[in-house]
């Protein structure tokens, strides 16, 4: 308890997978003809971080379920995560074709699932994801587990910010403005084990497989999965098709009403524009 | 004499200018607009209180197809919106469509010619297809006050300033704390002897992020067109995120909580002032309002805030509904505007001679927030469910210039002389706009609203999701929900 989604409260369960404890939480109301849909977080993250304005705003619609992913007793690799999403998703839509979402790891994950499902996977949506950890990745990573290992929380906070956010959204504030997103950074050794992880994923042969209808969202002033990496995977999934985002990787809290549109427009009706296109960006 | 005109536009504030302005681009200049005053502009030509602003920034807006790259301000002044729509109203070549002092006094479908016929202050037209574009806040509301005619001040509304009316160290009064009258009241309060605000329920004020654009910037922005929209987009979906607040998301409303108190326990040291203050019902229920000058100019030693209606006027004396009685020499109502029954519902009879006002008794309804069954060939700007509580208005009027624009190429393609909406999409898309409206601020929040319709208890005014979801939803024409002849 203690995670607050929505004003009436929502279903929670838990199971255990490998010997990690995996939270998932469920509107279950379906208010209409979509699939549910079933949300995996990011790196460090959890449903209440990640998906505070996106769980409560699609739930308005159709059903969601967000899953938090748990620390395996054994070694932690993208498959376990993998087994965690399976194993909700059976638990709790046991029935249903889905509509999958993943925000960052959480989009690796996604698609290493979709791969492995793609019965159940009807619907997937990758935002700010990847296929193979480059170089640039390594450096950040590099960077962050020195300042990690050098016990400056401090740095290490700030780090964060100055890579997860985008450039034109953080230098349009002030320092006094952005002291919350500094001091909201919290990293637990499952956090450093997910920077792992993150350190050497390759999931490019598996991409093959995926036969779900795809929407990749990549975001354009992003430093920590720069969107050339959606670009990849809107290269390589064969039912794809592609939009883009003005923020940093922190689209979650950058433009979580954007975001919350290509959802949402995507999960009404995912053939609405066919694979292989860029749809384009709202012009207000 | 009688005009005919294929198409007659009523109204030139931003909705008008902008649908004629879209057609005329495209090539289409057969039209005539009417106006009942002598300018374009309407709600900015309306309200010149001192004070007056807009509460979005003007880079959102304006016409996304007529951007400008030097706005003074982030927020500009009310006087420079008005100025930047009667330029575009010259520049696009509007004026010689316009008939000023031409006020609306009845418009009647003529069944056996099919057209409509349009009475005015200025002879009589018939026109094939007539648009509405008369505004949300076009008409002024005065509460029913005892004894109101009695006063012998000065007393007008806040968008009928009289700009001759000395008020300089008087006693002032103004009546309300809504959108207007936290613009009004610090520039009342800088001149009065004394002033006291009779405020009914206190609103929720977040600071206002105003600032200068530099010269650089200015320049900027006309160099590079592409910042300009960028800036477009960041300030829409900024203002979008605030969506969520009205359906009561917790992380938003925390949010908006924290911003909200902590501007007014900022501001605010004066515990009984802040106690006035304090709204008692939950946030986003009323329009949630910026200003940083508000709460400064209540705790200077000329205003006293009354947290209490004005119920009785008795001569130049006022009295609260608490009790509180002042001797002022001027009323300002800053009360608001007519939203749930639209001035013009009772003027416009369709089909069998029903007006738009029977047609609506048990509240405001359109297709697609536009077209009305039993009214062919009507279109309806800024009407049922048009209002944005968060975001910009201009969105929805362009969503709605490009629905009319399509309706009347579907038209002239078909050659189609009616059109007209199908009663069951009509009454299927009410449905699906209740359904939007569940669960919102407005319906649950514990307040009085003007986007409620007081005698169903039906969200009429207010479009009850994200500003996105009104394009998606009703920014194209779709000939299926319509009969044609």
């Amino acid at each position: 308890m203690g995670v607050v989604l929505t004003k009436e409260p929502v279903d929670e369960g838990e199971l255990v997978v490998d010997g990690a404890s995996v939270r998932f939480y469920d509107s279950r109301e379906s208010r209409g003809s979509r699939n549910p849909i079933v949300l995996i977080h990011g790196t460090t993250g959890s449903t209440a971080v990640h998906f505070g304005f996106l769980f409560p705003m699609l739930a308005t619609r159709q059903r969601v379920v967000s899953i938090d992913l748990g620390q395996p007793t054994g070694e932690l690799t993208i498959d376990s995560f993998r087994r965690q999403v399976e194993a909700v998703i059976d638990r709790v839509l046991p029935d249903e074709s889905i509509t999958l979402l993943g925000y960052s790891l959480g989009a690796v994950v996604a698609a290493t699932v979709a791969a492995a499902r793609p019965e159940k996977i009807e619907n997937l949506i990758l935002v700010a994801g990847w296929a193979k950890t480059d170089a640039q990745q390594v450096l950040r990573n590099n960077v962050w587990n020195a300042l990690y290992a050098s016990g400056d929380k401090d740095a290490l906070a700030q780090f964060t910010v100055f890579c997860a956010f985008g450039h034109p959204f953080v230098g349009a504030r002030t320092m006094l403005e952005l002291e919350p997103a500094i001091a909201a950074v919290n990293v637990t050794e499952f956090g450093v084990a997910q920077m792992r992880v993150n350190r050497d994923i390759d999931i490019v042969d598996r991409l093959g497989a995926i036969t779900a209808n795809t929407l990749v969202i990549g975001c354009q002033f992003d430093q920590m999965v720069p969107n050339r990496h959606s670009l990849d995977l809107f290269g390589a999934i064969e039912n794809a098709r592609y939009t883009e985002i003005p923020s940093g990787h922190a689209v979650v809290f950058e433009r979580p009403a954007e975001l919350h549109k290509h959802v949402d427009n995507f999960a009404a009706d995912p053939r609405r524009y066919p694979a292989g296109i860029r749809i384009p960006a709202v012009k207000p | 004499m009688t005009n005919h005109t294929p198409l007659l536009i009523i109204g030139t504030g931003f909705a008008g200018i902008g649908l004629a302005t879209k057609l005329k681009r495209r090539g289409y200049d057969d039209f005539i607009m009417i106006e009942r005053a002598d300018d374009v502009g309407g709600t900015w030509r309306d309200n010149r209180y001192p004070g007056a602003a807009c509460d979005v920034p003007s880079h959102l807006y304006s016409y996304s197809f007529a951007l400008k790259s030097d706005w003074s301000r982030v927020f500009a002044p009310a006087p420079e919106i008005w100025e930047y729509i009667r330029q575009c109203a010259r520049d696009e070549g509007l004026m010689p469509h316009i008939h000023f002092n031409t006020t609306l006094l009845e418009a009647s479908w003529d069944e056996p010619s099919a057209l409509w016929r349009v009475v005015t202050s200025n002879g009589e037209y018939t026109a094939d297809v007539v648009v509405t574009a008369m505004g949300h806040l076009a008409d002024e509301k005065y509460p029913a006050i005892e004894g109101i005619e009695s006063f012998t001040g000065e007393k007008f509304h806040s968008a009928r300033w009289d700009h001759d009316a000395q008020l300089d160290g008087k006693r002032i009064a103004v009546v309300g704390s809504g959108a207007s009258a936290v613009q009004i009241i610090p520039e009342m309060a800088k001149i009065a002897g004394q002033l006291v605000v009779f405020q009914r329920s206190a609103p929720y004020v977040i600071p206002r992020p105003d600032r200068a654009y530099t010269e650089a910037e200015k320049r900027r922005f006309a160099r590079d067109p592409e910042s300009m929209e960028a800036l477009r987009s960041e300030m829409f979906w900024g203002m979008e995120n605030n969506y969520a607040q009205r359906r009561a998301i917790p992380r938003s409303i925390h949010e908006a909580y924290k911003v909200a108190n902590g501007h007014r326990e900022a501001q605010v040291s004066d515990p009984e002032i802040l106690a006035k203050v304090t709204p008692d019902y939950e946030i986003g229920c009323k329009r949630v309002l910026i200003s940083d000058v508000y709460y400064p100019a209540l705790q200077a030693p000329n205003v006293h805030i009354e947290a209490a209606a004005l119920e009785k006027v008795d001569g130049k004396t006022l009295i609260s509904t608490a009790g509180n009685v002042y001797e002022v020499d001027a009323v300002i109502f800053a009360t608001g505007f007519e939203a749930i029954e639209p001035p013009f519902a009772p003027l416009i009879h369709g089909r069998g001679g029903q007006s738009l006002s029977e047609y609506w008794s048990q509240g405001m309804q359109a297709l697609d927030s536009t077209t009305v069954t039993g009214f062919p060939n009507l279109f309806i700007m800024n009407g049922p469910n048009t209002g944005l509580g968060h975001n910009s208005v201009i969105f929805v009027i362009e969503s709605q210039i490009d629905y009319i624009d399509g309706a009347l190429q579907y038209m002239s393609e078909r050659g189609a002389t009616v059109l007209e909406a199908r009663p069951e999409a009509e009454a299927e898309y009410v449905d699906a706009v209740s359904d939007r409206a569940a669960g919102t601020v407005w319906l649950n929040g514990g307040c009085k609203n003007w986007y409620v319709d007081y005698r169903t208890n039906r969200l009429t005014v207010t479009w009850p999701d994200f500003a996105y979801a009104f394009r998606d939803s009703n920014g194209e024409f779709v000939p299926e929900h319509y009969l044609t002849a």
